[in-house]
C-alpha cells in the first residue's frame, strides 16, 4: 500500500485539491458525453426557443437578425381565445387518456399478469400495436371511421344510423382521443403489469389468509403498492396528451373547423403552416408551462410519499 | 431519497424535453444533398413529386444527362408539407439545393421572403421562347422573376353522366345556382349522393371555396361584402340539405376524389391531375368548368408546382440550362400532359391535337386562360388557412354561416396586415 493512499485514508492533507479528490473518486468524466448531448440537443434548442418566443421571427428573417419584442408574443397568444380553447381540449384529451390508461390498463395488466401462451401472444400483439407508426395506424382508423367505412357499415347492418366520427364537431375530438388512447394502452398495460409482477407474493397471501376477497386485495393491498408506478404513469400520460400531434394530423388536421385544435396542433399549424415561427414557439412554451403545472405537483406528491 | 430525487429530476427533464419537442424542429436543419458545393456537374433537385409526376421528372433528368455528358441530376425526394420548412432551413445551413419545385399556392411569397429563390430575371429575359408563355408563367416580386410555372393545375367540375342521365339532368351545370338545382334533383331521387369536394380546414378547403367569389371579382384582397355572406350561406344550405356530406369537412382532395370514384356521387370538384385516374372509372363521366357564381364568370386559382433555382447555388447557369432544356420545352410540356395530366402553359403546346381535341381537358385549358391572381403576401398560407377553417366549420355545423363569414373576413384581413399589408 502506498503512502499516498495511507495519507488519504487517514483524512490528512495530501496536497491535492478537494475537486481533484472528487474527480479521482467518482467517475464524473463518464457524464461528459451525456451532458454534452443534453446541452446540444435539449438545452441549446430550448434557449433558442425562448429567444424565438421573445422575438419577431417569420420567413423573411428566420435567417438573420431576430428583433427582440419582449413579451408581446405572449400577450398576443394569451389574449387569443383559441389558445384557451386548445388548452381545454388538450386537458380533455389528457383526462380521457388518464382514465383509459388507469382503468383499462389495470384491468388488462391484471388479466395478463398470469403467464401462459395466450398471455405471451397478447403481449406480442400489444407491443406490435405500440410500435406501429401513428401515420399507419392513424390512416387505418381514418378509413375505418369514415362515413361509409367498415364501422359505419357494421352499425348500419344492425340498424344503427351512421355516425360522423371524424367530421362531427361534437364527436371528432373524442374519436381521435379514442384512437390515441388505443395506441397508448399497450404501454400502460406493460408498465402496470411490470409493477404488478413486483408486488410481494407474501403480501397477497397474507391478505388471503386474513379473509380478503379478490377485489379487496386488489384495492387495499395491490393498488397501494402500485402508487409510485401509477404516479409516474400519470405524468407520462399527461405528457403524451400534451405532445399528441400525429393522430390529429393524419385524421382531422385540426378540423372540422377548429374542433380538434389541441395545443400541439395549434403550435404546428402556427409555426409550420402559417410560418409564424415566434408565435408557434410561444404556444410551445405555454404548452410546456401547462405540462409543468400538472407534472410538478404529482412529482412532489410522489416524493413526499416515498420519504420515510 | 437519492432515487426519488433522481426520478424527480428525470421526470422534469423528460417533461421539458417532450414539451419542447413540439417545436424543436422549427430550427432543425435541412436534409442532406444541398447544392452549395461538391461535384461541379451535379445538380441537386429537391422534389416532392409523386407517382406519374415523379416518373416524368426522372425521365426528363435522364434525358438531360444523356444530352449533357458528365452532368448528373440528383433528385432528392422530399415531403411536400415540409418543403418550405426545409428550404428555409437550408438557407441557414448553406445547403440550398440547385433546383427545387414549390407549391406556388402557399410557398412562393414565403420562399422569396426567406431568400431561398434566386433572381431568374436575366435568364428569363434572354430565353428565346419566353413569348410562348403567358404572364402567369412567371412569378415576380419587385419586377424580378423568381419562379416559373410552366405547367399548371386547376380545379373543375367532374360529373357522373350515368347518374345525371338516370335522374333526368340533361346537361352539366354552368352556374352555382344550376348546380344547386341539380343537387336537389339528385338528392330527391334518393339513391345517390350530391357532390364530393374538399372542405378541409386547410389550404385545400380554401382553394375549392374561393372560386364561388373569384368569379364575382372578390379575392383575398377584397374579401368582404354581401357576396361573401351569400357564399357561406350557400355552403350552409348544401351542408344542411345533405348535398355535401358532413365528412367533407375533413376531406382533402384525394379523399374527395376517392369518394367520387366510387360512382355514388353525381358531382365532384377536383383537379385536372385526376384525369388519368378518371380514365379508370367504371362509369361515364365528363368535366366542365367550375360553375360560375350568378352574375359572374368561372374563375379559379391556378395551382401546381413552380420551378426555382436556389439563391445559394453555385451552379445557376447549369441549373438554368436544365430548366431550359428539360422543363420549358414543348416536348416537356407535351410529356407532362401525357404522363401526368398537367396543363402546359406554353401556347404552342396547348394547340397540340392531344390537348386541343380532348374534350375532357378543354375545361381546364379554358380555366387556365382566366385564372385568378394570388395575393402577394408572405402570409398567404395563413390567409388561406383562415378561409379553410371557416368553410370547414360551416360544413361540419360547428358554426353558422354568418359567424363563419364574419370570422373569415376578420381573420383574412388580420393575416394580410400581419404579412406586411401587401396584397395584389
Amino acid at each position: 500500500m502506498s503512502s499516498l493512499v495511507t495519507e488519504t485514508d487517514a483524512g490528512r492533507p495530501t496536497g491535492r485539491s478537494a475537486l481533484s479528490r472528487l474527480l479521482g473518486r467518482t467517475p464524473i468524466w463518464f457524464l461528459v458525453p451525456a451532458i454534452g448531448l443534453l446541452a446540444g440537443f435539449a438545452v441549446y434548442p430550448l434557449i433558442v426557443l425562448v429567444r424565438m418566443s421573445l422575438s419577431d421571427v417569420g420567413p423573411s428573417n428566420i435567417v438573420g437578425e431576430w428583433s427582440f419584442i419582449g413579451l408581446q408574443n405572449f400577450v398576443e397568444v394569451l389574449s387569443d381565445d383559441e389558445i384557451w380553447l386548445a388548452l381545454a381540449r388538450t386537458i380533455g384529451v389528457a383526462l380521457v387518456l388518464l382514465a383509459s390508461n388507469f382503468v383499462f390498463g389495470f384491468v388488462g395488466a391484471s388479466i395478463l399478469s398470469v403467464g401462459g401462451r395466450v398471455t405471451e401472444t397478447v403481449l406480442a400483439v400489444m407491443v406490435f400495436v405500440w410500435a406501429l407508426p401513428p401515420i399507419v395506424s392513424g390512416s387505418a382508423f381514418k378509413f375505418l371511421l369514415d362515413d361509409s367505412g367498415p364501422i359505419n357499415s357494421a352499425l348500419d347492418a344492425v340498424g344503427i344510423a351512421p355516425v360522423s366520427w371524424l367530421s362531427s364537431p361534437d364527436l371528432a375530438l373524442w374519436s381521435v382521443t379514442g384512437i390515441i388512447a388505443w395506441a397508448a394502452l399497450p404501454f400502460s398495460v406493460l408498465v402496470i403489469r411490470g409493477a404488478l409482477m413486483a408486488v410481494p407474493v407474501d403480501l397477497v397471501e397474507a391478505a388471503a389468509l386474513d379473509g380478503a376477497g379478490y377485489w379487496r386485495t386488489q384495492f387495499r393491498i395491490v393498488l397501494p403498492q402500485l402508487r409510485p408506478t401509477l404516479g409516474i404513469l400519470a405524468i407520462l400520460t399527461v405528457l403524451y396528451a400534451f405532445k399528441s400531434f400525429d393522430f390529429f394530423y393524419v385524421t382531422t388536421k385540426g378540423g372540422p373547423g377548429t374542433t380538434t385544435n389541441t395545443l400541439p396542433v395549434l403550435a404546428y399549424n402556427t409555426a409550420f403552416s402559417g410560418f409564424e415561427m415566434s408565435t408557434g414557439a410561444t404556444i410551445a412554451l405555454v404548452s410546456m408551462l401547462a405540462v409543468a403545472i400538472f407534472a410538478v405537483p404529482y412529482i412532489r406528491a410522489v416524493r413526499r410519499e416515498e420519504q420515510p | 431519497m437519492h432515487s426519488t430525487r433522481a426520478r424527480r429530476g428525470g421526470a422534469l427533464l423528460l417533461t421539458a424535453g417532450l414539451a419542447f419537442g413540439l417545436s424543436a424542429c422549427a430550427i432543425s436543419d435541412g436534409t442532406s444533398g444541398g447544392g452549395g458545393g461538391g461535384d461541379d456537374k451535379t445538380l441537386t433537385f429537391w422534389s416532392y413529386y409523386q407517382g406519374t409526376q415523379a416518373d416524368w421528372l426522372a425521365a426528363q433528368a435522364e434525358e438531360f444527362e444523356k444530352n449533357n455528358p458528365g452532368v448528373k441530376i440528383d433528385i432528392v425526394k422530399t415531403v411536400g408539407d415540409q418543403q418550405d420548412q426545409k428550404l428555409l432551413a437550408s438557407v441557414a445551413t448553406g445547403d440550398t439545393p440547385d433546383l427545387f419545385i414549390n407549391n406556388i399556392v402557399v410557398d412562393y411569397p414565403t420562399l422569396v421572403a426567406g431568400g431561398v429563390t434566386a433572381d431568374l430575371s436575366e435568364y428569363w429575359d434572354d430565353f428565346a421562347d419566353k413569348d410562348q408563355f403567358s404572364e402567369s408563367a412567371t412569378w415576380t416580386t419587385d419586377d424580378k422573376v423568381y419562379n416559373l410555372l410552366p405547367f399548371t393545375n386547376l380545379i373543375g367540375l367532374y360529373y357522373n353522366q350515368d347518374i345525371l342521365s338516370e335522374v333526368g339532368i340533361d346537361s352539366p351545370p354552368t352556374t352555382l345556382d344550376e348546380l344547386q338545382a341539380d343537387l336537389e334533383i339528385v338528392k330527391a331521387h334518393g339513391q345517390y349522393e350530391g357532390i364530393a369536394l374538399s372542405g378541409a380546414p386547410t389550404v385545400e378547403g380554401a382553394w375549392l371555396f374561393a372560386p364561388q367569389l373569384l368569379g364575382q371579382g372578390i379575392d383575398y384582397c377584397s374579401f368582404e361584402g354581401p357576396e361573401v355572406d351569400a357564399a357561406f350561406d350557400r355552403v350552409e344550405t348544401w351542408a344542411k340539405a345533405g348535398y355535401t356530406p358532413q365528412a367533407t369537412a375533413t376531406w382533402d382532395q384525394n379523399d374527395s376524389w376517392q369518394q367520387f370514384a366510387t360512382g355514388e356521387y353525381a358531382f365532384g370538384i377536383n383537379g385536372n391531375w385526376q384525369l388519368g385516374n378518371a380514365a379508370e372509372a367504371e362509369f361515364e363521366w365528363g368535366t366542365t368548368q367550375y360553375p360560375a357564381p350568378e352574375g359572374g364568370t368561372s374563375v379559379v386559382y391556378p395551382g401546381g408546382e413552380g420551378f426555382g433555382i436556389g439563391a445559394n447555388s453555385d451552379k445557376k447557369d447549369l441549373a438554368w440550362k436544365f430548366l431550359e432544356e428539360a422543363v420549358l420545352t414543348p416536348e416537356a410540356g407535351e410529356s407532362i400532359f401525357t404522363i401526368a395530366g398537367s396543363i402546359p402553359v406554353r401556347a404552342d403546346v396547348a394547340e397540340l391535337p392531344a390537348i386541343k381535341d380532348n374534350a375532357q381537358v378543354q375545361p381546364f385549358v379554358a380555366a387556365a386562360q382566366t385564372s385568378g391572381s394570388w395575393p402577394k403576401n408572405e402570409n398567404t398560407a395563413n390567409i388561406q388557412k383562415a378561409l379553410g377553417e371557416a368553410v370547414s366549420s360551416v360544413i361540419s355545423g360547428q358554426t353558422s354561416a354568418a359567424d363563419a363569414s364574419a370570422a373569415a373576413i376578420a381573420d383574412i384581413k388580420a393575416a394580410i396586415e400581419d404579412g406586411g399589408g401587401g396584397c395584389s
